[in-house]
């Protein structure tokens, strides 16, 4: 994730965090297809409250579509493609709000800000820190990929060697990179036992907790019915 | 102050990589230490930073230590880092984050300062150092150059009393060298104590108040600042280091394409190249190099000298303009099929498990040349090694043994000499005089102008 | 401070290795995880073939961290990456820990330096991803009344009740075992043909 962006109102990790688990409760509990709507329809309002009208609306479109799919295509598609697609389709379904949660979490909360929220929530710095490196770590496996898919094309390896041709550069690379990248992480005091800080100061604000009370209403009521 | 009192140092079961060293180095001063590969500065610089013992596994240390009152062995590194400062050479691994704002603020952050602290000090270090551009910004979007000020901000940020630097400007074009010389000359007047282990020399001149050379693991001689850069020409090269002045290039100019599109060799016509949805990276570009010769392919990072080669090799589609190989035009395959590049981290093209099946895949049906072809590169008395396991020099001069496998015509080298001292300089330069010879189309891209000087024939200049 | 082996607490190299090689583990995951789209069956089946091809950077990892917590950070990132971008549900974290915790106990009676002890390892870590399609099973009822009330017709409805029947539950969970067994062995050869003479192991 990039910088800090420049949203109108934005969640605090912390909430999102308990939305997500309260999204999960309600995957699984709730059978009314009118909650399933009010809920929805709830998570794209702080879409759009948000800053990202685009995705809310595309995720509003998306999930017709599901439903569409589900009530009128499947019944009538040949067997082959209804057992295919039914399954994925009801679980697609079920997990929406989940993944919303999650999109929403990943477009509005910066990776700086995610962190910060971690270490509030103690979670412990040795799971903090292989997770960073995790996430830090991605968009270099894409580049060292694309310059060991370089080499390939010119040596002319193709097929199946491909494969097996890929691993040794990149799990080289992968170590050398974890002895450098250690080196200059320890040389910074990582290793350091005290309290992390930071200059970002979070604060849970009232759509935080307006998110937590109505999302807290819909996993029980989901529960209940 | 840091004092390090015969000290012996070795990995495991092999040779020690440093005898009886013994060093005092006052505080506020800046220290070169210099010498060939594999001398043991680069051991010395870890000593310091306390990378040895903490960092290294099955190795015996002898003697003490002490950099500004601490014993070294005896401290735990995040309690050093407050101390002694560290910056790499590879400006790729040393981020943790992904993002600028927290990179800087990374060892505050570890070190638990209180925010506002933090703050001012965050903003005291972009004010010194004038990294306003680099903040809020996406460090994969940064420059090599531009991620090793990040690294040495973030450091700096920290206001360590003691600043190591292990070999810095390994690969950094000219402008990013001048910006870290002047990064130096900071801290020198702030008074911290400067250690930097390197073997680029030349824009250190002015900077040094003593150099310590290093031979095989031995303190082997010290000097001042100024005895050093009055050492002659002969006796410098004589001890393995490269040039103490600023190298001057003036090579000729590449030639250009002629009105005979006909001509031996590769003659590229109106070249324009870009990738999607971004404006051209060059425009219209037009020159010719012939076998035989080795053109120099230099100029400031983010010009297009990457995308030059990659297009030239096959790796891109060019926009407009035309690629002629003795006088036959070349589609992006035939390209990929005529070219090679020696990249600039080889490990990303070795493939095999043995440098003997890397030159069969290699050869395909020419295998008959694989033990030529070895010796000529001295390499075959390691035909059963595996390719990673080999050196540097050894990866690479493998790299190019598989390029002339393959019947390639023209040869790229991407900066084959960053991090090189003088003796392996010369070899590269060696074996890239011969592939010229043998009749290849070579092309060299380099920020190095003393490999340059005594390697290249012309130069183009993007 | 010691420096031949820096006890049993993962220190910040440890943590470093773990986190790089558990993102590659996690990009071979996520793409098999994609396939597992098109049809049930396969998404019954990607665990196995995620053990298949994932061997690699688990093994790497297990010999460069001989400490205990190495198999549960893996397992701990893989779980709350997918969780946290609300693709699987809660389940997974369970799924994961317990599987990890399985792997950890085995890492530890083999006293880490084994290659084989690694591999059962590798084989309790693979069922962590169970906990994808696990969901199937346990909201069965739901599904199939949901789905009749679509107005399926009744021999797709028994299909589908065969795809989510308790023998496919075996199914879910021998799969990633063969898998893994198999994994480990092309790891073991390539550990043989390459990275033992690489020297990074």
């Amino acid at each position: 994730m990039g910088a800090e962006k420049n949203r109108r109102v934005s969640m605090d990790p912390r909430s999102g965090l308990f939305l997500l688990i309260m999204a999960n409760v309600v995957a699984f509990t709730q059978d009314s297809l009118k909650m399933e709507l009010g809920w929805i329809g709830l998570l794209i309002l702080l879409f759009l409250l948000c800053g990202c009208i685009s995705a809310g609306i595309k995720y509003g479109l998306v999930f017709l579509a599901v439903l569409a799919i589900q009530w009128y295509v499947l019944p009538v598609s040949p067997k082959i493609i209804a057992t295919s697609f039914s399954i994925f389709a009801n679980y697609a379904r079920r997990m929406f709000p989940c993944l919303m949660v999650g999109h929403l979490m990943v477009k509005t909360i910066s990776l700086r800000r995610f962190i910060v929220g971690m270490r509030k929530l103690h979670v412990p710095q040795k799971l903090m820190i292989p997770i960073s490196v995790t996430l830090r770590y991605f968009p270099a496996i894409r580049e060292e990929a694309g310059h060991i898919r370089d080499a390939m094309r010119l040596r002319n390896i193709r097929g199946m060697e491909m494969m097996e041709a890929m691993i040794v550069p990149l799990m080289i690379s992968a170590s050398e990179t974890a002895e450098e990248l250690s080196a200059a992480a320890v040389t910074r005091g990582i290793e350091n036992p005290a309290p992390k800080t930071s200059v970002i100061r979070l604060h849970m604000g009232p759509l935080d907790w307006i998110c937590i009370v109505l999302s807290i209403a819909f996993a029980a009521a989901a529960v209940i019915m | 102050m840091i004092r390090i009192e015969k000290v012996s140092f070795g990995y495991g079961e092999e040779k020690n990589t440093l005898h009886d060293f013994s060093l005092l180095i006052p505080s506020g001063k800046c220290i070169l230490l210099c010498g060939e590969s594999g001398c043991g500065k680069t051991t010395v610089t870890k000593l310091i930073n306390g990378l040895i013992p903490h960092f290294t596994e099955n190795s015996t240390l002898k003697g003490d230590v002490v950099v500004e009152g601490v014993r070294v062995p005896e401290a735990e590194l995040y309690v050093l880092a407050k101390h002694i400062g560290s910056v790499f050479q590879n400006p790729k691994s040393q981020f943790f984050n992904l993002d600028t704002d927290s990179e800087l603020a990374f060892g505050l952050e570890n070190e638990g300062m209180a925010p506002e602290l933090m703050k001012d000090r965050l903003a005291a270090t972009v004010e010194s150092l004038q990294i306003q551009k680099l903040m809020h910004r996406n460090i994969f979007s940064l420059s090599g150059g531009e991620k090793q000020t990040l690294a040495f901000a973030s450091v700096y940020a920290m206001n360590p009393a003691v600043f190591v630097l292990d070999e810095p400007t390994a690969n950094l074009d000219e402008a990013a060298i001048g910006r870290l010389r002047e990064q130096i000359a900071l801290l020198k007047q702030q008074g911290h104590t400067v250690v930097i282990g390197e073997h680029r020399l030349y824009f250190l001149a002015g900077l040094i108040d003593r150099a310590i050379y290093i031979k095989d693991g031995f303190l082997n001689q010290v000097f001042t600042g100024e005895e050093f850069w009055k050492l002659p020409d002969k006796v410098r090269a004589h001890m393995g280091l490269r040039s103490l002045v600023p190298t001057e290039l003036h090579l000729p100019e590449v030639r250009r394409a002629s009105d005979d599109l006909y001509v031996k060799g590769l003659v590229v016509e109106g070249l324009t190249c870009g990738y999607r949805k971004q404006p051209a990276v060059f425009d219209n570009l037009s020159f010719t190099a012939v076998p035989g010769e080795v053109l120099a392919i230099t100029g400031p990072n983010g010009t297009g000298k990457t995308t030059l080669t990659r297009t030239l090799c096959g790796l891109l589609k060019e926009q407009s303009g035309k690629i002629l190989l003795d006088g036959r035009l070349l589609s992006v395959k035939e390209r990929r099929r005529e070219s090679f590049l020696v990249m600039q981290d080889v490990n990303h093209q070795l493939f095999y498990d043995s440098v003997w099946n890397e030159c069969e895949q290699a050869a395909g049906t020419q295998d008959g040349a694989i033990e030529a072809v070895l010796q000529s590169f001295d390499l075959l008395s390691f035909k059963d090694r595996h390719p990673m396991a080999l050196s540097g020099g050894q990866k690479q001069r493998l790299a190019a043994a598989t390029a002339v496998l393959s019947g390639k015509r023209l040869l790229i080298f991407d900066e084959p000499t960053s991090g090189l001292d003088y003796r392996h300089m010369m070899e590269v330069s060696a074996m890239v005089r011969r592939m010229a010879a043998e009749g290849h189309i070579v092309l060299v891209v380099s920020h190095d102008k003393e490999f340059m000087r005594c390697t290249c024939d012309r130069v183009l200049r993007i | 401070m010691s420096n031949s082996t820096n006890g049993k607490m993962l220190k910040g190299k440890d943590l470093i290795t773990i986190g790089i090689f558990s993102a590659i583990y996690f990009v071979i995951n996520f793409i098999f995880m994609l396939l597992s789209g098109f049809h049930p069956m396969i998404w019954i089946l990607m665990p196995a073939f995620i053990a298949l091809f994932s061997g690699i950077p688990f093994m790497l990892m297990c010999a460069k961290v001989q400490k205990p917590g190495a198999v549960l950070l893996m397992g701990a990132i893989t779980a709350l990456i997918y969780f946290v971008t609300g693709q699987f549900t809660v389940i997974i974290l369970a799924t994961f820990v317990i599987a990890c915790a399985l792997g950890e106990i085995v890492r530890s009676a083999t006293k880490y330096n084994s290659f084989r002890g690694n591999a059962i390892a590798f084989v309790c870590f693979s069922l962590g991803m169970t906990g994808s399609p696990l969901p199937i099973w346990l909201m069965r009822e739901r599904f199939l009344a949901q789905i009749s009330e679509q107005g399926m017709p009744a021999d797709y409805i028994e299909v589908l009740e065969a795809v989510s029947s308790p023998g496919m539950l075996i199914v879910l969970f021998v799969a990633p075992i063969i898998g893994a067994i198999i994994g480990a062995f092309i790891t073991k050869s390539m550990f043989k043909k390459h990275f033992s003479k690489a020297g990074i192991v």
